[in-house]
Order: structure tokens, then C-alpha cells, then sequence
């Protein structure tokens, strides 16, 4: 202890000496810790209700203020000092069991953290405190009303004495002077303190002085027991939990908290602060490494030398990408964290009981997002508490628990975090909605009329739009949904919202996980590239020569499509973006996609190479234009422009799928299975779609025999091919031939085919007379067509099969 | 002009668009790109010519025929990079010239029989020994401010 006091010094010389730049970098690490300390004692805080008695709980919420305390006064942040001081001998009473973690307790050491941030800002944004040292004192007030709760008022006295004898074994010291000075700055404090309990002020005048070199927190300490004097010099937890056996007359602490700070030290040493502006930086260059490789792999794919160079510049880039991306992850508790306090406080303020499940709290997303979505969901918690679950006598009488359920779910999908905000609520009031947004005349009576259950889901949505009959201080003023989706639209992101009466909402985020990189499919359309985001991508239908006018049919000016019995609205992009319009019987290409629950088919010119893509952002002048994303650098070098599919949806006015119509799609399916048609070998085959893992294309060469049978090298494993199509390109070394690669039981094979030709649901075939389901077989487009078997091609010899 | 006092000599690239010779100051010049590969942009405002590569950033480029309305250049054009506010932007001319050196007490105002829509981008011209060069200013030539203008 007496080791570290130079050190000390030091910080405390630069401080008074006001020595800007050194003091600059030490207040920034002090406010960095700080808030995570203040973070902490939020999340121990609002779990202490739950379990008011949990040592361990209390141990860590009394180390992260105690750290606050000691280090605030190596820097002379004499209010910081002084709250924290004051919550610090609360917690150390709760700690020691002699007070119980009522509500009221919480609450006031809740309104403490808030203080202390304010400060903490204040600080960050001035460098200084802030002048409000009455409202300080009124809050040491009420701490120290809530201190008096405890029973007994003998116990401080009689641990005043260690303390006195643990002060003034560290000689004086040089700054004692400046000490004094913070001490003289205090006076309000015990004037305004609760005087009920006189031997908590006993030790003030003397003391503090002599003890000043372990901090000058001390001096305005009031030291309820003397555990503080002995620690209070070092400002690490670590060494906090170090002089914990030795203090005096203390119940002894359960031995997982002791070590808890040990293991906080380590975590210290092997992690390092960075700056996101610095990581944002290495993502930029991550994303043109990415490009250049995608221009090097183009532009050497023939060369056989440079292949193998190529791929290992490939797997290298896609490693570095992976890891400056897994350097910007953070867990979404860091925002999830927050929310308990949150619920805690509205729940109270409007008499409601909720209980907060947080879920899959590990899963991990880019920071810029996490920050990105940290304001729609304290919108959406908001309108949960307040909307959505109900005064806990209506709720019994509705034969619900009165404690209502939010839960706060993450989990990944796919290449997206999804966000579920659940509440056991009441449920939006359909009609209410519709009523409401004519009213406030968002949409015309007639449309309100026509529309789809989920359709007036999505009203809620609008912006200005409000069923709240009264503006409440939570919420209800009109501003809410409308920012949520527009926060997470501007990330990319997606948001959903299901409700049932009686029984809840649920709203969904889907978060894309990085903003840099995209998997996007490149159409063509008049000699222009365009990025269409597969995520919004469902299927491609291709329409040949001849094919393209005799299967698109057209009501009055609107194109459509029958896919799969279904009519699919179509827009042109040539005709959308005032190209010069294509011949209507020329082959064409549909991307079917689904923009927000809006499906349309895009019809363009020809389909390239899906690519992943850097997305660059536009100018401002050409943002406004609506349609683009954004615009990428290609590949082979050439610029594209990134479509909007869900702005280009609702600009030609396509609507949303209704629920009824999606349930009878699915209703649909039932008794049929979906096949993927190939052509190989001159004949159709079936492949079921669930056994398709992926579609290559590969050059032929590449295809291998191991003994008699055709393999393919794939990603470093071996696929056994079964290489139907093999009669298409025989001869020509130059040919390439597309793979199909199926899950047959545990293992993967593939199947050469030359030609993909669609998906579609086919119907069993019942053998005449005897009524049994032929096998192998399967009605597609009224043609019988084969299924190919996957289990014919032969496994390879394993090690384990020997 | 306030950055040019009586007799300073200033360096400006001259630049080509039509039959008409423009100079701007080198100072304001990023970057020139020699015909770089240009993408247009449906649906864009009228006086944005494209985009085109530049430095790992897909840069806006401003189109000097298509503000003056004139017929769309007939072989690929040079583009110059300027700074903005809203980050870099591109303009593009017919051909970047040589770097030429001018005094600013050869600089004269817009006469005020120029039509206004010249009257807006030019900042007047220089008197050379056989010609004029014609002053852009490219903080008149900013996307945004265009599009202000335009609204």
C-alpha cells in the first residue's frame, strides 16, 4: 500500500498543478471506468431486488462505488467524492447485513448513480464538476435518512477506534495542505445530515488530516467502520479484496467475492482500449482488401500458377475481415444491461409490475449497431410498460398474473441478430389503430377499410401516430414507433410487430450483423450493374426467349407473374429508373423478393455472379433519390448501385402479404414437397429441396477420380460426385458443369448437372389399383419425373470404415 | 476576389469543356483522374454526370456540360476532385490542360450581360494574352449547393 503512494502523488501534484494534458488522459480513464463501475452498480442494484440478501451482489455493488470513491480523489473531484462517500456508507451497512435492501434503499441509490453520471458528464464535457452543491447535500441527506432505518445505533461507535489507529500509521505527507482545502469546501454536508445518529460525525475534525495521504477522501470521510481507512488508499479493487482479511471487527465475506477482483485484474491486462475510430478505419481497409482480392481472384482465375496463391489471399482476407469484424463485436448486454434499471423505474411510476427476462444476453453485434439500437428499444420497453401490460388489477381480473412478462430476447439468424421485445400485455387494439389513424388522418377511411390485419399492425409505424388516450410521461406523444423503424432502417435493419389481443405483442428487430459487407446478387439491367441485398432475395425465375411476354400477364398497366399459382406483382427496373426500355420479348430474369412482407418480382436483364460487397455510401443529392442503398465497387473493377428493394416496394405501391394469404401458401404446401428441377444427362430430375445444401459452378477440370469414382475437391473436403451430366462436356477441358450438393443422412455429395431448371412442389404418385405411394417418382408441372437417388452414389472409403 | 491581391501570381489548372477554356485555382484541386471509369446514376439530378472510383470511395461527380446544357460529351472526360464539406466530389470536363500562371490583377468580374444560369458558376475570368479563361469557383460547383440551387 505504502508502495503505491508516489504514484499517487504524483496524480495528485498534476492534478492541483492543473498540468492539462497529463490531467486530460488520467480524467478520461477515470470517466471510461467510472461509467463501466456505474454500469455495474446498476445492473447489482436492480438484481438486488430480486434478491435483496445476496452477499456476493452486494460485495460487488459496494466494490464499484468504493472504486469511484477512491479514485475521484486522487483527482480532486470533490462532489463525486463526497455522493460517493455517502452511498458507500449505506452499502457498507447493507453489506454487512445490518440493513436490508428495501425498495426505498434502492431507489435512493439509484437517484446517487444518476447524480454521479450527471457529474460524470459534466466533467466529460467541461472538465469540471458542476456547481450544485446543495442538491448534493440534500441527497447525503436522504442516503443518511436511509442509513437511520438500521436497527442498532451502537455498532459505528465502537469501530471508530481501528480506524483512528489505521489513519495515523501512515506518516504525513505533502499534500495534506490541498486535502484540507477539500475538507473546508464541505461544511453543508453534516449541517444538512441526519443528526439522529452522533457517533457517525465523532471522528471528523483531527482525523481525516492525518489519513489524508491515503486519499483525501478521507477527510471528508465520516468513517462508519474501519475497513475504509484501511483500503481506502489504493483505488484498484484488487487491492481492496487484498486488505479485506485484515479488516476489523468485519463479518467474514463469502470467499468468491475476495477473488472475484483478482480475476478483473487479468481480464485488465490482457484486453486493451481502442478507439472505434481507428477500428472503423481498419474496417474501411479490411473492405478494400476485399475488393482488390475479388479483382486479383477475377483477374488470375485462369492462370493456374497464381490460383493457388489466389485462394490462400483469399482464406487470409477472409480471416483478417473476420477478426477486425470480431474486434467490434460486443455482446448485446452492453445494452441490454441498461433495461432493468429502466423497467424498474417506469413499472414503479406507473404502478405496474413487470418482471424483465433478458435472453441470449452473449449474442454478439457490430458496435456502431448495438449503438444503433439502444434508442428503438428503450422506445419499445417504453411502449411495452406503458401500452402494453396492464395495471395489475386488470390483469387479474383478466385471469393473468398480475406481474407482468417483457422479455427481451437476441439470438442469431442467419446473418442477422434478431431482437424480440415480448410483453404478456394487452395486445394492440386493432380497430383502435384503424380508428385512430384516420383520425388523425394517416391514412384515407376508405384504405383504412381495405386494409390487412398485419397492414394496420404496420400503421403504428406512421410517423405522429398515437393511440394513447392521455399523453403520459413515458409515452404517448406520437413519437415512438416511427423512430424505432426509422433507427433500425437506417442500420439496415428490419422491424416486425406481431400482436394478439389479450395476449401481448411482440416486436422483432432484425439486425443485419456488420454494416460494411453485404451478400448482394448483381443483375443487369441496359449495361448497368446493380447490388440486389440477398437478404432480401427469395428466389430467381428465369423467362426465356419467347417466354418472357407469353408468362407475364398484365392488367390494365400492372405486370404480374403466376409463380407457383400465385400472381406476383412485377416492376420493371429499367422502367422504374426511366432506362430506355427493354424489348418485352427478349429473355428477362425475376428476382422474387421480399422487401418488409412487400413480395415483388424485380424483372431485370441478366443475373451475374452474387458477390459480396463493400457498401459505400452515397452523396447526399443522390441518397435523395430513394432507390439506392448505396453503390459498391465490383470484382472486375465496374461501380454498381445498391437497390433498395423495401423503398422501391413501397414507391410502385406493392402491399404488404397478408397473414391470411401467407398461412394459405403454407396450407398450400402441405402434401407437397418442394423439388429442385435439373436437367442432366437429357433427363429431368427431381432433387427434394431440404437434401440442398448449395449450387456451385465449377470448370469440369476440377473434377477428380479416386479409384473408379468421380470426387470433388470442396472447401478441403471431399464430395463423391455421382457426375450425371457427364456426357455434356467430356472432351472439352474448357467446359464447366454446375454442382449440385446434397445432405444424403450424415454425409454430403454432389451431383453434376447441366442445367438448374426451377423449384417447384411436386405431388405423390399412387400406383393403379393398389393405391401405394410410388417411390422415386414425382408429379411435377403434370410431367412424372424421376428423384434422383442420392444414396446410389457410393461412399467413400473412410479410415473408419476400414 | 479577397484571396487575390493586386499583382499576385496564382497557379490554375485550365480545363477544357467545348471550345471554352476554365481555370481553377490549384490550391482547391485534390486530385485529377485521367478518363477513369464512370457509372451513371438513373433518376439523378440533371447536373450530376456519374460516379467514378476514387481512392476506395465512390465519388459524385458533377457534369460541367450538362450544367452549362450542353450536348454529352463524345469520348470519355477527365474528372477533378475537390473537397467539400460533405466529403469529396468529382467534376467532370472534357480534358485537363496544362497548369497555367495568372495574375490576379488580370481578373475581371462577370460582365452582367452573361446569362444567369453562367452567372452563377462563373466568378469572372482572367485576361490572357489571346483569350479568356473563364474563373470556376468549386465551391459553386458542391452537389449540394446545386441542389438548392435547383430546388
Amino acid at each position: 500500500m505504502v508502495a503505491s503512494l508516489p504514484g499517487n502523488q504524483r496524480l495528485k501534484f498534476s492534478a492541483s498543478l492543473s498540468d492539462n494534458e497529463s490531467v486530460d488522459e488520467l480524467t478520461r480513464e477515470f470517466l471510461l471506468e467510472s461509467q463501466e463501475g456505474l454500469d455495474r452498480m446498476e445492473r447489482g442494484l436492480t438484481e438486488l431486488e430480486t434478491r435483496p440478501g445476496d452477499a456476493e451482489l452486494l460485495a460487488e455493488i459496494f466494490r464499484s462505488v468504493h472504486t469511484i470513491k477512491g479514485t475521484t480523489g486522487f483527482l480532486g473531484f470533490g462532489r463525486l467524492e463526497a455522493l460517493s462517500h455517502a452511498g458507500e456508507n449505506l452499502l457498507g451497512l447493507l453489506r454487512e447485513g445490518r440493513l436490508a435492501a428495501t425498495p426505498d434503499i434502492v431507489s435512493g441509490l439509484l437517484a446517487l448513480m444518476d447524480r454521479l453520471r450527471g457529474i460524470l458528464r459534466s466533467i466529460e464535457a467541461s472538465g469540471g464538476e458542476g456547481e450544485s452543491r446543495r442538491d448534493d447535500a440534500a441527497m447525503i441527506a436522504r442516503l443518511e435518512v436511509l442509513q437511520a432505518l438500521e436497527a442498532p445505533a451502537d455498532a459505528p461507535a465502537d469501530v471508530s477506534e481501528p480506524a483512528m489507529s489505521a489513519a495515523s500509521a501512515v506518516p504525513p505527507n505533502p499534500v495534506a495542505g490541498r486535502t484540507r482545502r477539500t475538507a473546508g469546501k464541505m461544511p453543508a454536508r453534516p449541517a444538512a445530515g441526519n443528526r439522529q445518529k452522533p457517533p457517525r460525525f465523532q471522528p471528523r475534525s483531527p482525523l481525516p488530516i492525518t489519513a489524508a495521504e491515503a486519499g483525501p477522501s478521507t477527510a471528508i470521510a465520516a468513517p462508519p467502520c474501519a475497513r475504509e481507512e484501511s483500503d481506502v488508499c489504493s483505488a484498484s479493487p484488487a487491492a481492496a479484496g487484498a486488505s479485506a482479511p485484515a479488516r476489523p471487527g468485519n463479518p467474514p465475506t463469502p470467499p468468491a467475492a475476495e477473488t472475484q477482483p483478482a480475476a478483473a485484474v487479468n481480464t485488465a491486462d490482457s484486453t486493451l482500449r481502442v478507439d472505434v475510430e481507428l477500428l472503423n478505419r481498419m474496417m474501411n481497409l479490411v473492405g478494400e482488401l476485399v475488393l482488390t482480392r475479388n479483382q486479383i481472384l477475377q483477374a488470375t482465375s485462369a492462370d493456374a500458377g497464381f490460383s493457388l496463391l489466389g485462394r490462400r489471399l483469399d482464406m487470409v482476407t477472409a480471416d483478417l475481415r473476420e477478426a477486425v469484424m470480431k474486434a467490434r463485436m460486443q455482446p448485446v448486454s452492453h445494452v441490454f444491461s441498461r433495461f432493468p434499471r429502466l423497467v424498474r423505474d417506469l413499472a414503479r411510476g406507473l404502478s405496474k409490475q413487470v418482471r424483465l427476462e433478458l435472453e441470449g444476453q452473449e449474442t454478439e453485434l457490430d458496435k456502431s449497431l448495438l449503438e444503433a439500437i439502444r434508442d428503438p428499444l428503450t422506445h419499445a420497453i417504453r411502449n411495452a410498460i406503458d401500452h402494453g401490460i396492464e395495471a395489475p388489477a386488470v390483469r387479474r381480473a383478466a385471469g393473468k398474473p398480475a406481474e407482468g412478462l417483457l422479455r427481451l430476447r437476441a439470438y442469431h439468424e442467419g446473418s442477422h441478430v434478431v431482437v424480440e421485445v415480448h410483453d404478456d400485455g394487452a395486445g394492440m387494439n386493432l380497430a383502435r389503430i384503424r380508428e385512430k389513424a384516420v383520425e388523425q388522418q394517416l391514412v384515407p377511411a376508405q384504405r383504412a377499410e381495405q386494409m390487412s390485419e398485419r397492414e394496420i399492425l404496420q400503421l403504428i409505424f406512421l410517423p405522429g401516430f398515437s393511440t394513447a388516450a392521455a399523453v403520459t410521461s413515458v409515452s404517448g406523444r406520437g413519437v415512438g414507433m416511427d423512430v424505432v423503424r426509422t433507427n433500425v432502417e437506417k442500420i439496415g435493419g428490419k422491424v416486425d410487430v406481431d400482436s394478439r389481443a389479450g395476449h401481448g405483442t411482440q416486436l422483432r428487430l432484425r439486425i443485419p450483423l456488420t454494416l460494411a459487407i453485404i451478400p448482394a446478387l448483381i443483375v443487369r439491367s441496359r449495361g448497368q450493374n446493380f447490388a440486389v441485398p440477398q437478404s432480401a432475395l427469395m428466389e430467381l425465375v428465369h423467362l426465356s426467349d419467347g417466354e418472357s411476354d407469353s408468362r407475364m400477364e398484365w392488367l390494365e398497366n400492372s405486370a404480374l407473374c403466376r409463380l407457383r399459382g400465385r400472381l406476383l406483382p412485377l416492376i420493371f427496373l429499367d422502367r422504374l429508373l426511366q432506362q430506355p426500355a427493354r424489348d418485352r420479348n427478349s429473355p428477362c430474369d425475376i428476382a422474387v423478393l421480399n422487401a418488409d412482407g412487400r413480395r415483388y418480382g424485380l424483372v431485370v436483364d441478366g443475373l451475374a455472379d452474387p458477390e459480396e460487397i463493400v457498401v459505400k455510401p452515397l452523396a447526399a443529392v443522390l441518397r435523395e433519390i430513394g432507390f439506392y442503398a448505396g453503390a459498391t465497387i465490383l470484382g472486375n473493377g465496374e461501380m454498381a448501385l445498391i437497390l433498395n428493394p423495401g423503398a422501391i416496394a413501397q414507391h410502385a405501391g406493392v402491399s404488404l402479404t397478408s397473414d391470411a394469404e401467407e398461412a394459405g401458401l403454407a396450407q398450400k404446401h402441405v402434401g407437397l414437397d418442394d423439388y429442385l428441377v435439373v436437367e442432366a444427362g437429357g433427363r429431368r430430375a427431381a432433387l427434394p429441396l431440404e437434401t440442398v445444401v448449395r449450387i456451385e459452378r465449377i470448370p469440369r477440370s476440377r473434377i477428380e477420380m479416386a479409384g473408379p469414382h468421380p470426387v470433388l475437391r470442396l472447401e478441403g473436403a471431399l464430395l463423391p460426385l455421382d457426375d450425371a451430366a457427364a456426357a455434356a462436356g467430356a472432351g472439352d477441358p474448357e467446359a464447366r458443369t454446375t454442382v449440385v450438393v446434397c445432405r444424403d443422412a450424415h454425409r454430403q455429395i454432389g451431383m453434376t448437372v447441366s442445367q438448374v431448371l426451377d423449384v417447384t412442389g411436386g405431388r405423390q404418385l399412387e400406383e393403379a389399383g393398389t393405391g401405394a405411394v410410388a417411390a422415386g417418382v414425382t408429379l411435377l408441372h403434370e410431367q412424372v419425373t424421376g428423384i434422383a437417388s442420392l444414396a446410389g452414389i457410393p461412399a467413400l472409403e473412410t479410415e473408419a470404415a476400414r | 476576389m479577397s484571396e487575390d491581391t493586386i499583382g499576385q501570381v496564382q497557379q490554375v489548372c485550365s480545363v477544357r469543356v467545348g471550345a471554352t477554356l476554365y481555370g481553377i485555382p490549384i490550391a482547391h484541386v485534390l486530385e485529377i483522374l485521367g478518363k477513369p471509369a464512370t457509372q451513371p446514376v438513373p433518376l439523378a439530378p440533371p447536373f450530376v454526370g456519374g460516379l467514378v472510383h476514387y481512392r476506395g470511395e465512390v465519388l459524385t461527380a458533377v457534369s460541367l456540360r450538362r450544367l452549362l446544357a450542353m450536348e454529352p460529351a463524345s469520348s470519355p472526360e477527365d474528372v477533378l476532385v475537390f473537397e467539400s464539406a460533405d466529403g469529396p466530389f468529382g467534376l467532370f470536363v472534357d480534358s485537363v490542360g496544362e497548369v497555367l500562371n495568372v495574375s490576379a490583377a488580370d481578373h475581371e468580374p462577370n460582365p452582367a450581360t452573361l446569362e444567369s444560369c453562367r452567372q452563377a458558376l462563373f466568378d469572372g475570368a482572367w485576361k490572357m494574352k489571346d483569350r479568356l479563361l473563364v474563373k470556376l469557383d468549386p465551391a459553386r460547383l458542391e452537389p449540394m449547393r446545386l441542389a438548392g440551387a435547383a430546388a
